[in-house]
């Protein structure tokens, strides 16, 4: 069965609900940015407001952008997340180690499982339908949308909204930092192209794209597969993107362009050179992270920026990695890695 | 299929247990905290004990969840006989991650101390530590759905392999105890100062757990092809969302209506094939109720012989999907029905009374378990034996 994204909303280090990114991106040189926050009294209201972490309002603004207008049943609500609500999360650690065992909040804690997010969404949209959630490092949103096109593959939904979800607290910001997840210096843009050391800068996430299987007017793309795989071979890797563009009847030539998860990080950005030139030795390069930062949900605004992309009909110069063909483009894959461990590649056509 | 929880470590200890009656509710050993009077459910190892078991360096970065992860992911391989000649994908369960360190150290990460326990914090740093022991892995993931995650997990890889997106998959969940989620269920006031009573008018809260338990599941096709005799059928799964409360469930139990309904539906089962339920029962006041009032709309006045049987591993939270899964699939192949311990009298609204003494040499058919997580995050799944 087709399925389609209908419709996509973010909330990153760019300007938020819109896709000003795509004209006009705010140039992010640096180690550390939150995201730009949109006026959350449009989506929830002051009192509940109070009560809950910037993360869960943030994923409730961009779910409910994605879906504004959206009036049929959703049948499934899947998030992906690699730390969840982490402020109450360390809000409430922090209570505890600071004041002992005694006496702790615990609305903090309620905030702190990894499911609030994707069960706030569910309580505010009623939707007792289908509910998951995947905290599964750099690949959290990937995994999530592969539980949603397993279902669509089987019938058992007809619609679903995939989110991610990651906030960078300045806590754990340090902590990464402990461990060489950032550059100890500026990332400049220049750093993308020719990265000499290792580690990135730090981002925030927030996306919602609303998945069914009926096109519209409004609809961005269509996703032909999927394919999540941990530590590939040269071989298993060639068979997965062989299966990707099979499915969907293209050659390898079709593909107008990858959209890459390079992040400046020398280690990381080896891996997509050494994994696609073979493949696709002449095809255009998209990367998207110099301008949404990396963190665990960093791979979602991979296909918000291909899925935009291909509805656009243009690849603006300035998230043109790789020139190739500058075709329209029609078929574009979003190529994405974490740690050369897990791996996800995805096609998506208009 | 392999397990480790309080009651002992492999599916014949949990087994030689249940028929026992012996529930393995106690006193903190190894967890780190001042609530020492709160009962609790260990696993009897200590971490450095698993380590010698597992033959792991014994300078390796590992916390607790996916050492016990590890040793039940193991038995579910060997009495599977899976190899990486079979694409499997592994979705593991957890909630707790690596926390149980992070809680440890956490000061000290700010200063440059214990630094390497950072990566290993998140739930997917575990899985993929408990993945390395098969040999290849076609695909991991991880599913973080509180106390229903193991459930889901399983939901999951059954639906990658019928989508084909899988040949085989090893699915379940593990979590250690930490003193990060005590506190937490603690400042919830549902923690019971005595062993917990499940379905008792008077019951009181919950005892928390920990353990770890995976299964191996594939299509008849596959097992056939690699001369596997499967346990039993995956007949029926759901997962619904009760979208009410991020801690508590709707006086209807719609959630858990719907989850019990949707693997009836999808098992193409009616109420009364269902012969026993391995009910989630945590002992709290709500979920108590409020699964009752579910099941007697699932099943009207022919409510199947049910037993919550955290009353005797605890409530292993994001491994309870696959400890009560293991649970569930003893129960079925050796016709058993476990007891629901510490149950003296009916909740009045209800009336429910839960199979208080096991019962041996009965008959099962299909064997219903249910999980049912904070967020409203409901799932529930049908074992059915092979006809």
């Amino acid at each position: 069965m087709a399925v389609y994204i209908q419709s996509a909303a973010q909330i990153t280090i760019q300007s938020p609900l819109c896709d000003d990114w795509f004209t006009s991106p705010i140039r992010r040189e640096g180690r550390y940015f939150r995201s730009v926050e949109p006026d959350f009294k449009a989506f929830i209201d002051p009192m509940a407001s109070r009560r809950m972490g910037r993360l869960l309002k943030r994923a409730i603004a961009s779910a409910m952008t994605a879906l504004d207008g959206y009036e049929a049943p959703l049948d499934a609500i899947v998030t992906g997340t690699g730390l969840g609500c982490i402020e109450t999360t360390e809000k409430f650690l922090n209570a505890m180690l600071r004041d002992g065992e005694q006496a702790l909040p615990p609305s903090f804690f309620m905030q702190s499982t990894h499911n609030t997010i994707g069960s706030v969404i569910a309580q505010r949209l009623k939707c007792h339908g289908y509910n998951n959630t995947f905290t599964h490092r750099g690949t959290s949103f990937d995994c999530a949308l592969q539980d949603a096109l397993a279902q669509f593959e089987l019938n058992d939904i007809s619609s679903a909204l995939v989110c991610a979800n990651d906030e960078m607290t300045e806590d754990y910001f340090q902590l990464f930092d402990q461990i060489g997840y950032w550059k100890a210096e500026e990332v400049t843009e220049a750093m993308f192209h020719h990265p000499t050391t290792e580690g990135s800068f730090a981002g925030e996430v927030s996306a919602a794209f609303l998945l069914n299987t009926q096109p519209t007017q409004q609809t961005l793309c269509r996703i032909e597969g999927l394919e999540v795989l941990f530590e590939p071979t040269d071989e298993r890797f060639r068979q997965a993107v062989e299966a990707l563009l099979g499915k969907a009847d293209i050659s390898r030539e079709e593909v107008d362009a990858v959209v890459c998860g390079y992040n400046a990080d020398r280690t990381n950005d080896e891996v997509y050179t050494r994994r696609l030139t073979p493949l696709f030795p002449q095809t255009t390069q998209i990367y998207y992270k110099h301008l949404f930062g990396e963190g665990f949900s960093a791979s979602a605004m991979g296909y918000y920026v291909a899925a935009t992309c291909l509805k656009r009909g243009e690849i603006p110069a300035h998230i043109r990695f790789k020139e190739g063909k500058t075709a329209q483009p029609k078929h574009i894959l979003v190529y994405n890695h974490f740690q050369d461990k897990d791996h996800s590649i995805a096609l998506l056509s208009c | 299929m392999g397990i480790i929880c309080g009651l002992g470590c492999g599916t014949q200890a949990v087994y030689d247990a249940l028929r026992a009656g012996k529930p393995a509710i106690g006193t903190v050993r190894h967890l780190r905290t001042s609530h020492t009077e709160l009962p609790v459910s260990e696993v009897a190892m200590s971490n450095e004990e698993m380590i010698e078991m597992l033959r792991l360096p014994s300078d390796r970065v590992v916390t607790r969840t996916p050492l016990l992860g590890m040793v039940a992911f193991q038995q579910a391989v060997k009495q599977s006989g899976l190899t990486d000649a079979v694409r499997t994908a592994f979705v593991n369960g957890t909630t707790v991650g690596g926390m149980e360190k992070s809680e440890q150290y956490y000061l000290d990460f700010f200063e440059g101390k214990h630094t390497e326990y950072i990566a290993a914090h998140d739930c997917g740093a575990g899985t993929e530590q408990i993945g390395r022991l098969f040999g290849h892995l076609d695909a991991m993931y991880t599913i973080s759905t509180a106390c229903s995650s193991a459930t889901n997990a399983l939901i999951m890889g059954a639906n990658l392999i019928k989508s084909g997106k899988a040949d085989a998959a090893i699915v379940g969940g593990t979590e250690s105890l930490s003193k990060f989620h005590l506190n937490g269920f603690n400042s919830l006031m549902i923690l019971d100062h005595e062993p917990c009573k499940p379905f008792d008018k008077n019951r009181n809260g919950l005892n928390l757990g920990e353990g770890a338990a995976y299964l191996v599941i594939e299509t008849a096709e596959s097992a056939q092809k690699r001369g596997a005799t499967p346990l039993c059928e995956l007949s029926g799964y759901a997962n619904a969302c009760d979208a009410y409360h991020q801690t508590a469930t709707s006086p209807e139990g719609e959630g858990p209506f719907l989850a019990m309904t949707g693997a009836l539906s999808k098992a193409g089962l009616k109420p009364a094939d269902i012969d026993y339920i391995n009910a989630h029962g945590t002992g709290t006041g709500n979920n108590d109720l409020c699964e009752s009032v579910a099941i007697k709309r699932v099943f009207g006045d022919h409510v199947p012989p049910f037993s919550s049987t955290k009353s005797f591993t605890g409530h292993t939270t994001s491994a309870a999907g696959a400890v009560e899964a293991v649970i569930s699939i003893l129960s079925l192949t050796n016709g058993f029905i476990p007891a629901n311990l510490n149950f003296s009298s009916a909740i009045e609204e209800s009336g429910l009374t839960p199979v208080t003494k096991g019962v041996g040499d009965v008959e099962l058919r299909h064997v219903m378990s249910n999980s049912f997580g904070f967020g409203g995050n409901d799932s529930s799944c049908i074992f059915s034996k092979i006809s």
